[in-house]
């Protein structure tokens, strides 16, 4: 790609043509929502590249996997690409989510886009479990029973929404096409339009964060070139270090889901549901696993509304003091929600 | 700088590309297999390929490794790919011997089929260890006869055949004894049914289920896994259970045999028996039939309800000859057991011994001058003898037990 200023391509144009230098930092942006953009894009190639080999019927999915697995030339690479850019999604956009609110950046006119940013996490975790599904094998079983059944606690909807989404009165083939073609089509689709629109709006909001004009300390902006010279430095080595995890971390994989095979003695959730899972342990199934969660959603999104938000000129750094309720808020949300995943993991927590 | 981060990044890529590539190579190249039984391709001998053929009648070509050990078929991954496997190491337990010797309905149906081999090993008094259960139970006043009510594991049976069959065998449950012996006997006892481990020891050394049997593993290191099944069982794996020393019932303990035995002969053992020459210089399955060792598909009190073949069942009485069978055609179960051991060349039109249950001895065969010969089924060592009938045998008409031939016929040590 050449630089020219005069005539910039077509990359360089989804740029703005310079930015504030200091809010294009590392250590202020830590390139989250950038390398969001570039995992969804990893996702979307290894993941077409997946649809080659696999077959979304409950008597072949699984073996469809183990092909791509161990008998197709790099099929191991794409797979284990494909789950570890996955994983690393959810946790640069939680990254990106803390950014944002931890240095007030979710501030008028950004509030709605915050909504929609909220929105795309949501979608990262539901595209993570319905692709978890996919494996239709005995790891997953239990997390597929589980998280099925909590639509069903949901009380008067809850019957009608599980046969929505499982497309029968128990987990099968119904249940399987349902979860593929979410996932490939329906929620990658949501994800590419909202994230689209999430783009959209950080430009017309006016770019990133930064404090009016007559507050800034530092003037100097960085042009379009030099920014995709970063998030080009920082797509290679994440793609560097992904091909080295997935050649040595593989992704999981088990036995089939068979007629009569046992439902796993080790009940695990995705990592990113463990909480849920710590939760469920404690009662009833729709306040702790359906009600609980989604409290914690709407009091990240009310965090723009509620919470009194950082005045114009302290944006564009970490930790504004008119921003202390918001940050005190999410560092308690997350101490909590780590500690209910750590209790998750420790083998003294069992169902009663 | 930001040319040459750029380029020292690239060349991270490029190395981390090398590396997977690396990792590519070092993959094992497939071995695929696809057989004609199941169609479905199986991927095992990629890393199995030196495994000896199990045995000439289950070609792999036409079995493949999964129909009979079950295992993930596509996966590379040895953990993976063994997770999944029937019985372990042994798809022949009979914990899970229907899903693989039995499936397609191999090893498994009715009698009428000839195809109930799991069936009559499972309700076999070696398999279900109902005579010793029953004969202990009743020495220690558990039960008042010695009709067996219990065995290892519960069985029943919905259409007896014998005289002695029993309907059904309830579970054999140490903690519902109250005599101490009895409890002692669960204690230390149970060693020698069929899906029992084998105490330690090479002289124990045998696999559980129908591999107990049919895949000798006597005297050897049971860590090294053997790919074989067979029909012709040396007495050497009978022994591995059977022969082997001798049982305290006060201590209720088993005293193993402490000779060293230097040969066929003395490797029988039971210090006060009398036995002929045939009884240690052939193997225990040349006399003894597949009723007898696998069972009739009746559940039995004991040993005795089942075991039939006499001396007289080759030799005859001195007023009768054996019993003979003139073999019509090729679906004749003699040819058929003879195919899978070969020891003898039985065709169409031979006549072969058959025991008064109707079961060819399939390893003999009548000469023009009326005598038999008999093919050792472990050792396919040739032998001849004549009917009783016309000798000077001094035998009494009314004695015909073998016992009764000892008298004259027994072998000094």
């Amino acid at each position: 790609m050449k630089a020219n200023p005069t005539r910039p391509s077509f990359f360089h144009h989804l740029h703005p043509p310079t930015i504030p230098a200091p809010q294009a930092r590392f250590r202020y942006t830590l390139g989250a929502g950038g390398l969001s953009v570039y995992l969804v894009l990893l996702l979307v190639i290894t993941g077409i590249l997946e649809m080659f080999f696999y077959v979304p019927s409950p008597g072949e999915a699984a073996e469809s996997v183990q092909t791509l697995a161990f008998l197709v030339p790099y099929g191991w690479l794409v797979r284990n690409l494909h789950y570890w850019a996955a994983q690393l999604l959810v946790v640069v956009a939680i990254i990106h989510l803390l950014r944002v609110v931890f240095t007030g950046a979710y501030a008028p006119p950004r509030r709605f886009n915050y909504l929609l940013g909220l929105a795309l996490l949501l979608l990262s975790l539901l595209l993570d479990f319905t692709g978890y599904v996919l494996r239709w094998d005995e790891g997953v079983q239990w997390a597929l029973v589980a998280g099925t059944n909590l639509v069903k606690s949901i009380p008067i909807l809850g019957e009608g929404l599980y046969r929505l989404v499982v497309g029968g009165t128990q987990p099968g083939p119904a249940a399987l096409i349902r979860f593929y073609a979410w996932h490939i089509f329906g929620l990658t689709l949501a994800l590419v339009g909202v994230g689209a629109w999430h783009l959209f709006r950080v430009r017309r909001d006016g770019g990133i964060a930064v404090p009016p004009p007559e507050a800034r300390r530092d003037a100097s902006r960085i042009s379009r070139f030099e920014l995709v010279r970063r998030e080009a430095l920082a797509a290679i080595l994440a793609t560097a270090v992904l091909i080295v995890v997935a050649s040595i971390l593989p992704a999981p994989i088990a036995p089939p889901i068979r007629e009569g095979s046992p439902l796993a003695a080790e009940a695990r959730p995705p990592w990113f549901f463990l909480w849920v899972q710590q939760l469920l342990k404690w009662g009833d199934p729709f306040i702790f696993g359906v009600l609980i969660p989604v409290m914690v959603i709407v009091l990240l999104a009310g965090i723009p509304y509620w919470l009194p938000n950082p005045r114009p000129d302290e944006l564009g750094r970490w930790f504004p003091a008119g921003n202390r309720a918001a940050s005190l808020l999410l560092v308690i949300l997350v101490i909590i929600l780590l500690l209910l995943t750590i209790l998750a993991l420790s083998p003294l927590s069992t169902f009663p | 700088m930001q040319t040459i981060r750029l380029f020292l990044a690239s060349l991270l890529l490029c190395l981390s590309l090398l590396g997977a590539a690396w990792l590519q190579s070092r993959q094992p190249r497939p071995v695929s297999l696809l057989p004609t039984l199941t169609g479905q391709v199986e991927y095992c001998l990629t890393c199995h390929a030196d495994l000896p053929e199990i045995s000439p009648s289950h070609p792999v070509e036409t079995f493949g490794c999964v129909l009979c050990h079950g295992g993930e078929r596509l996966a590379l991954d040895a953990d993976l790919a063994h997770s999944t496997m029937r019985g372990g190491r042994n798809p022949s337990e009979f914990a899970v011997v229907e899903a693989s010797c039995g499936s397609g309905d191999c090893h498994s149906g009715t009698a009428q089929d000839q195809r109930d081999h799991i069936q009559r090993a499972v309700t076999s008094v070696q398999g279900t260890y109902a005579g010793a259960i029953a004969s202990i139970r009743f020495t220690y006043g558990a039960q008042s006869d010695q009709t067996a009510r219990l065995g290892v594991y519960p069985v029943q049976d919905d259409h007896l055949t014998t005289a002695t069959g029993l309907a059904s065998l309830g579970t054999f449950d140490p903690s519902q004894e109250s005599s101490p012996s009895v409890k002692a006997f669960a204690d230390y006892c149970l060693d020698c049914h069929l899906s029992a481990e084998p105490l330690p020891g090479a002289q124990y050394a045998r696999l559980t289920g129908c591999a107990a049997c049919h895949t000798p593993t006597a005297n050897t290191d049971l860590d090294q896994p053997v790919h074989h099944l067979t029909t012709a069982i040396p007495y050497t794996q009978c022994n591995t259970c059977h022969n082997r020393g001798n049982y305290d019932l006060r201590q209720m303990q088993f005293h193993p045999r402490t000779d060293q035995p230097v040969d066929r002969l003395h490797d029988y053992y039971q210090p006060i028996a009398q036995f002929v020459r045939c009884e240690w210089t052939l193997d225990c399955v040349d006399c003894h039939t597949r009723f007898e060792a696998m069972g009739d598909g009746d559940i039995h009190s004991n040993k005795k309800e089942i075991q039939y073949i006499q001396c007289r069942t080759c030799h005859g009485t001195l007023d009768e000859l054996p019993l003979t069978r003139t073999i019509a055609g090729q679906d004749d179960l003699a040819l058929r057991m003879a195919f899978l051991n070969p020891v003898i060349d039985l065709k169409v039109g031979d006549t072969v011994l058959v025991t008064e249950q109707g079961e060819p001895l399939w390893n003999t065969r009548q000469l023009a001058d009326g005598a038999f010969e008999l093919f050792g089924k472990a050792t396919g060592q040739r032998f001849t003898f004549r009917p009783v009938m016309g000798t000077a045998c001094e035998q009494k008409l009314d004695q015909q037990e073998s016992r009764d031939c000892h008298e004259c016929h027994s072998v000094k040590r």
